[in-house]
């Protein structure tokens, strides 16, 4: 096992002309569909269960679990794919979005056939506008092919797809929050349970799910799910698009088989730190992840290895920072981030990250002490596991992790800072 | 001496002073302090106002073409408040931003009171609540670009900018295969420079495509088998 | 909607086991057992849990991450632990993150003292700061309206407060701006929070961000008394705790009661108490002179007014007006009767109603309660604004549609503010509310006629018809709990029987009587209406809607044209101002004070008809001083005790009637209010065996008691006839001089209100209306 045998996401993306109905069929788009449709949805799910697939967003939860979980019963159901991508060092969703809307489509309609959804919304984040164009013509197109709609391709599946906008905000990537933003309100976390398979957009069952997720669904069926499930490792099963970016030579999206060492992602794809400079730390799964060494260069790149070193796979995005650089602007910057995309509802969250950023600045300009590196620390245990949505641990996991790892460096920093300080 | 110049090694990250974070952290939040009617934090609420309701369609004029594409949004959604930041984003490309005159328009066609689309405006980072120049610049200074000197990027780009680019800071815009990069009005274009903003700039007040051949949408998968793999597709045919 | 049940459960917290209701939330259930968990946001009144504050953490067994108390259902065998070393490490998190950006100026803050804030940080802070950067700062305090001021550096961004606006009164105008950190309570554009029920942000504030502007810096905790009382300003009859200090009111809080008021007031009550002490309040006897009112001894204007009353004898009239207690009504009732020998009394303002149909419309059976509506299917909101006419209702309504699936038909003359919670909306001439609802009990019973009759009432048929399917169920195909809420006017005039037996009709069409949780509920045009109606202050009914004791009664519209045409002397006005109360007819009202052989009255605020027309002033006690009971729309008793000493000056209403009645010979035999209540207890026999300790704080309702029986059946009469009776008149509800229709009046419209120093703002307002 080593990338991926085949690819299955980003096979032909940059075939010119991918995004419109008639290349996309043309390459066999939407046989998927057909060949879903011939089923039960229940043998449907039973596919998607059987691939093992995990959700490609974030929290890795098995989609075809997810959907099992569904209330029955003659209730509308919804479908809503998660297009926000606004983790940083995360890209991938896009690429797919801009270049293969079809395909996410075509997942969508096959997906919302397993969960029994009759409307499904794609929520976009606001700042990606040309893929939102791209996905309104392919969504226009699709239309007019009947492939949405009523009767999909003659079979009692009906489907309404609205494209909507986001305007900026972080945390509508977090499903709950997405939910109240689309239906109209600040986005703000609800509280969980209930769920959104039970009680999500509109107080209705609700399937939520990343780009990515959905866009391999076709594949899954085309593939079928035992045999989806035998590429990659035990636990994460399938490919996995990677955002690589930072200190590499060649950043951008890569397609793997889940399981390849995390070294071949850097620096066989990606090309490894500029001439002359080590890999200092990683982020194997956005900002949001607990910072890995270059000591951990070998983990393999999957949810359970990942979860084992101490961090996670996330979103799927790998940022490397390289040894020239100051782990407190690193912190400070993603301190930052945070802070300012903290919702503001619930109180260790929106405190918690304020002060830490305050702490790192008085860091940066000599007015800290030791000590206050300690209270940082606690700062962070404090936030984590108490918050009403993970916004908060997504700062505090990264910012305790280089506290934990880099702790000589920043004690150093301080003692540096406060001498230059004291002789300015 | 900052801690760098101490010898540790020179990063692309800018360790700017005390005094330039603030100007920074003064120029993020100017919603509060523009002399605008929308009323900063610091500002008691004029008594001699009527509350504000849902506004009466005798009194508030709406401009026809923002009213139907209102009207449209509304129907794409079971309930008509879903459509609060379609609606918000039409009053914002007609009006410049969300002025106290845009938000009781979208209000009196959502028929939900103005207060409740400000609450929503100012949550949203790409809805302005405060006048600002024609055309957007959101230069993104989160990680990875900042890695590769964003932050650089942006203090050029806005010292060069003026009053007719809102230039604009921006968490991750979901492009680091491009950092450094911008989104200008919508278009995402990188990797950029420092030495790229006079030309940007140039090409954007002319009215030209910006750096034409820096668009990420012409840039090819980094993925090099993606990139390869144009033959026929093995998408279809349940094999 | 049947109401869920209630089953117990145990679960064991902190090692004691403890019984409690399943699935009501832990922080709940954790009273039960004596084990209090902190909360901020948690406010069950303003809806399910948000779980923001995440200050009630608790640990719960089986599930690692800490779990927020206030959110989480109480389970059988669930085992619960506050008291771990990690759940106190996370609530003094809680508290040192929320006290980062609060200024503790605890000295110079009007919460202090009753601060949840203080007391949870006293309880479970960690009693030291490791916070040292600068705070948050803004401006402070600041006005958010004319009757509240907000200091945003102690807010703690709970959510209650926009909670409150944006889904209990669902006025949205409180919001919050910004996101994250920059965060803050705000409304648009710098507009004013001015809304029927702002008021109670300032309750539901657990800091010192959200401060009454009248009460501000009047008192400290320590230097006040609580006294709960019931505020008598509308029929809501909202359960009221007063504020006092040195005899004063300073402030009236809201004494939760979920079958009154559910925990809400609207602001007419909350500061409508500022009127009880202005120096335009009349606090000694008045009488008039030489065309001036001036003060008298007691003794002089009691004399003066029993020998006018002497003089009038069987040609006195008398009214009873809102805050008069069922009591007071009871002594009046007996002086008119038995010591004038007149029968002309009244205390509606719609006029009176056929005996039998007044009793047809009290039948127990068919009472809603006040819970009801919320639990009800439809609620049909007919010929009534709620926010003006019972403004409590109006969040009870709103309430039902937004959390329990309630469904509100309106029907109504106007535009309801009710309209965006409204399932369906019916609009017909103004003053033809009675032929409307003969319409909808036409298009109910199948009768033909309904269209014709929808036509009289200028409403559309379709509406009517949706009506008609939404009350029966057509959709679901079972008759639905439907509560009617009616407003006295859809009585009024020449054609209010017909709107009375339209009504008995509409309840036997939906089944009414036989579906518990569904009823009539006629929200009365003054604050007692019902209380009154019951003591017999009416013109044909005696006590307990008994025979009248004397027949012939004129109602108000006949006594007004009695008084005009010299048929009647003497007019005896118990808390009322004819020209304020039936403002619809006050050029007949102006020609009766004219007609008047001497005008005797009790009131606080001499009024305009009271001014220009009253010949004695008894000064009149505001409900805060009051001792006696009163009747819910729905039936309830519900006690007035005194909760400030009434001035030197003013006497009990009781005491006067008394007094009065003695001077004419008759001996009422109540030496106190307590013997007065009695009396009153005894008098009507579906109160029997009543005692004030029965009533206590939270009411009763006589319907739930034994002593119901005793009520007297009435006859609805056959609704065969009805529509071509309706037909026939034509009318609207009464043309003409006796009994004319009766509008909508505002909220604000209250001498309460006009002279309360704190409502100053809206004098422009209603110069401009
Ligand atoms: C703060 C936060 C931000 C998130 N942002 C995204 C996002 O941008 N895109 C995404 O697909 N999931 C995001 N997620 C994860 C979603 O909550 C959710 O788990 C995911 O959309 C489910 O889809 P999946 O099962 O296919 O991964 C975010 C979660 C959190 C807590
Ligand atoms: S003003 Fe008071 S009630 Fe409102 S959010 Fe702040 S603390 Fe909570
Ligand atoms: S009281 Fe439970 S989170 Fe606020």
């Amino acid at each position: 096992m080593a990338v991926a045998p085949a690819l299955l996401l980003f096979d032909g993306i940059d075939i010119p002309g991918l995004r419109t109905l008639e290349v996309y069929e043309g390459r066999g788009g939407y046989e998927s569909l057909r060949k879903a449709l011939a089923q039960e949805p229940q043998e449907v799910l039973a596919t998607l269960e059987a691939s093992e697939i995990r959700g490609r967003g974030g929290a890795g939860f098995a989609m075809g679990k997810k959907i099992s979980f569904l209330p029955k019963g003659a209730i509308e159901r919804y479908l809503v794919c998660n297009a926000d991508e606004s983790e940083p060092g995360t890209f991938k969703d896009r690429e797919l979005l801009e270049k293969n809307p079809h395909m996410l489509i075509e997942g969508i309609v096959i997906a919302s056939y397993a969960a029994g959804a009759s409307r499904s919304f794609i929520y976009i984040r606001g700042e990606y506008v040309e893929p939102a164009l791209a996905l309104e013509q392919a969504i226009a197109e699709a239309r007019a092919a009947g492939y949405i709609g009523e009767h999909i391709l003659g079979s009692g599946h009906s489907l309404s797809l609205v494209l909507h906008r986001g305007a900026g905000a972080y945390i509508c990537g977090e499903e709950t929050a997405l939910l109240d933003s689309l239906e109209g309100k600040r986005g703000n976390p609800r509280l969980k349970p209930p769920f959104p398979a039970n009680q999500g957009l509109y107080q209705g069952p609700t399937l939520i799910n990343n780009v990515e997720t959905l866009a391999t669904v076709p594949s899954i069926v085309r593939l079928g799910g035992e045999e989806y499930a035998r590429i990659g490792v035990a636990n994460s099963t399938g490919t996995k698009l990677v955002s690589v970016s930072g200190h590499v030579q060649r950043p951008g999206n890569y397609e793997v088989e889940l399981g390849i060492p995390s070294r071949e992602l850097i620096y066989d794809l990606a090309g490894g730190p500029p001439e002359g400079r080590k890999v200092k730390c990683w982020f194997p799964g956005g900002s949001s992840s607990p910072v890995l060494t270059g000591d951990d260069l070998d983990v393999p790149y999957d949810f359970d290895s990942m979860a084992k070193a101490g961090s996670m796979l996330g979103s799927g995005a790998v940022i490397v920072v390289d040894d020239a650089t100051p782990i407190l602007d690193v912190a400070l910057k993603v301190a930052k981030f945070y802070r300012h995309e903290s919702c503001g509802k619930c109180t260790p969250c929106r405190e918690g990250t304020n002060w830490t950023v305050k702490m790192l600045e008085r860091i940066e300009t000599g007015e800290a002490t030791p000590m206050d590196l300690e209270i940082m620390a606690s700062v962070q245990e404090h936030i984590i596991g108490n918050c009403l949505c993970v916004l908060g641990d997504a700062m505090a996991m990264p910012i305790g992790s280089m506290i934990a790892k880099f702790r000589d460096e920043f004690e150093d920093h301080i003692e540096r800072a406060r001498a230059a300080r004291g002789t300015a | 001496m900052s801690a760098r110049e101490e010898g540790a090694p020179a990063s692309q990250i800018e360790s700017r002073t005390r005094a330039a974070r603030a100007a920074a952290w003064l120029t993020r939040v100017p919603r509060f302090e523009h002399g605008s009617r929308v009323p900063g934090w610091d500002e008691a609420v004029d008594l001699e106002k009527d509350p504000a309701l849902i506004p009466d369609p005798e009194q508030v004029e709406v401009p026809e073409g923002l009213r139907r594409e209102i009207e449209a949004r509304m129907r794409d959604y079971p309930d008509r408040r879903s459509a609060a930041l379609p609606a918000l984003r039409a009053a914002q490309e007609l009006h410049g931003w969300c002025s106290p005159e845009a938000l009781e328009q979208v209000a009196c066609v959502m028929r939900v009171t103005p207060g409740y689309l400000e609450s929503v405006a100012t949550f949203y980072d790409m809805l302005e609540v405060h006048p600002v120049p024609a055309h957007d610049v959101y230069v993104c200074t989160n990680i990875s670009c900042s890695l590769r000197g964003a932050d650089d990027l942006y203090e050029t780009l806005r010292a060069a900018a003026g009053d007719d680019v809102n230039v604009r800071a921006f968490e991750c815009l979901g492009a680091c295969d491009i950092a450094p990069m911008a989104s200008v009005d919508g278009t995402y274009i990188g990797p950029l420079s420092t030495a790229d903003v006079p030309v940007l700039l140039d090409d954007l007040r002319a009215g030209r495509e910006v750096l034409a051949d820096r668009h990420l949408s012409r840039r090819p998968v980094a993925d090099p088998r993606g990139r390869e793999s144009s033959g026929e597709g093995h998408l279809g045919g349940g094999s | 909607m049947p109401r869920p049940e209630q089953r117990m459960i145990s679960f064991t917290i902190d090692g004691r086991e403890v019984t409690a209701p399943e699935n009501s939330m832990l922080v709940d259930a954790a009273k039960y057992g004596d084990v209090e968990i902190p909360v901020f946001c948690y406010e069950p009144k303003l809806g399910s849990p948000v779980g923001a504050c995440r200050m009630c953490l608790v640990e719960i067994e089986g599930i690692p991450k800490l779990q927020t108390g206030c959110s989480t259902a109480v389970k059988d065998g669930m085992v619960v632990y506050t008291q771990t070393e990690r759940v106190k490490t996370a609530q003094r998190s809680v508290v040192e993150f929320l006290l980062i950006n609060h200024p503790l100026d605890c000295p110079v803050c009007d919460k202090g003292g009753e601060c949840p804030l203080q007391d949870i940080t006293f309880g479970w802070g960690s009693g030291i700061s490791r916070f040292v950067e600068p705070k948050r700062h803004f401006v402070k305090p600041l006005e958010l309206s004319p009757l509240v001021a907000i200091d945003r550096e102690r807010c703690i961004l709970c959510y209650r407060c926009v909670r409150f606006s944006q889904e209990v009164s669902e006025d949205y105008q409180l919001v919050l701006l910004e996101r994250g950190t920059h965060s803050y309570v705000s409304t648009f554009d710098g507009h004013p929070y001015v809304a029927p029920f702002a008021g109670n942000i300032v309750e539901l504030c657990p800091v010192g961000a959200l401060t009454s502007r009248p009460y501000r810096f009047r008192a400290r905790p320590w230097d006040i008394e609580d006294a709960g009382s019931v505020c008598t300003l509308c029929p809501s009859q909202c359960n009221v705790t007063l504020t006092v200090r040195d005899e004063r009111a300073l402030r009236v809080l809201a004494r939760d009661n979920p079958e009154v008021d559910d925990g809400w007031l609207c602001d007419k009550g909350r500061f409508g108490y500022q009127s009880f002490h202005v120096d335009e309040r009349v606090t000694q006897p008045l009488v008039r002179d030489g065309g001036q009112l001036r003060p008298v001894p007691w003794e002089r204007a009691l004399e003066q007014a029993a020998a006018t009353l002497k003089r009038a004898g069987a040609a006195t009239a008398a009214l009873a007006g809102s805050g008069t207690t069922n009591e007071e009504g009871l002594l009046l009732g007996r002086l008119m009767r038995e010591g004038l020998g007149s029968p002309h009394l009244d205390s509606r303002r719609a006029g009176s109603l056929p005996l039998e149909l007044q009793r047809a419309l009290g039948d127990p059976a068919l009472q809603a309660t006040t819970s009801d509506i919320e639990f009800a299917d439809v609620a049909l909101v007919l010929d009534l604004e709620p926010v003006d006419d019972a403004p409590i209702l109006d969040l009870r309504l709103r309430k039902g549609a937004r959390r329990r699936g309630l469904k509100i038909a309106i029907a109504s003359p106007k535009a309801s503010t009710l309209e965006q919670s409204a399932a369906l909306e019916v609009r017909y001439e103004p003053g033809r509310g009675a032929v409307f609802a003969a319409a909808l009990a036409a298009a109910l019973g199948g009768d033909t006629r309904a269209q014709e009759l929808a036509r009289a009432a200028g409403c559309d048929g379709g509406g009517l018809e949706r009506l008609a399917g939404l009350l029966r169920g057509d959709e679901g195909g079972e008759q639905p709990e439907v509560v009617l809420l009616w407003g006295e006017r859809l009585t009024a005039g020449a054609q209010g029987a017909a709107g009375a037996r339209a009504l008995l009709a509409i309840a036997e069409a939906l089944k009414m009587s036989a579906t518990p949780g569904a009823g009539l509920l006629e929200v009365p045009l003054t604050s007692n209406g019902r209380g009154l109606r019951e003591a017999g202050v009416l013109p044909n009914a005696g006590p307990g809607l008994g025979e009248p004791p004397l027949a012939g009664g004129r109602d108000a519209g006949a006594i007004a044209a009695g008084l005009a045409g010299g048929e009647l002397g003497c007019l005896y006005l118990l808390r009322t101002d004819p020209l304020e109360d039936f403002a619809d007819q006050r050029e007949l009202w102006e020609r009766a004070l004219h007609g008047a052989g001497g005008v005797i009255a009790h009131s606080s605020f001499l009024t305009e008809g009271i001014r220009e027309h009253a010949d004695v002033v008894f000064p009149a006690e505001v409900y805060a001083e009051k001792e006696g009971t009163i009747v819910h729309p729905d039936g309830r008793l519900q006690r007035l005790r005194p909760a400030i000493a009434r001035p030197r000056g003013v006497d009990a209403e009781w005491h006067v009637l008394s007094g009065l009645a003695l001077r004419l010979g008759l001996d009422l035999d109540v030496l106190t209010a307590a013997m007065a209540s009695r009396a009153l207890f005894e008098a009507v026999p579906f109160y029997g065996g009543l005692t004030l300790e029965e009533i206590g704080g939270r009411g009763v309702r006589w319907q739930q008691r034994e002593a119901a029986s005793a009520f007297p059946a009435g006859d609805p009469g056959s609704p065969a006839d009805l529509p071509a009776q309706v037909l026939a008149d034509g009318s609207p509800n009464g043309d003409g001089d006796s009994g004319g229709a009766v509008g909508y009046r505002s909220l604000w419209d209250a001498p309460e209100v006009r002279h309360s120093p704190a409502f100053e703002f809206l004098a422009a307002e209603r110069e401009l209306a």
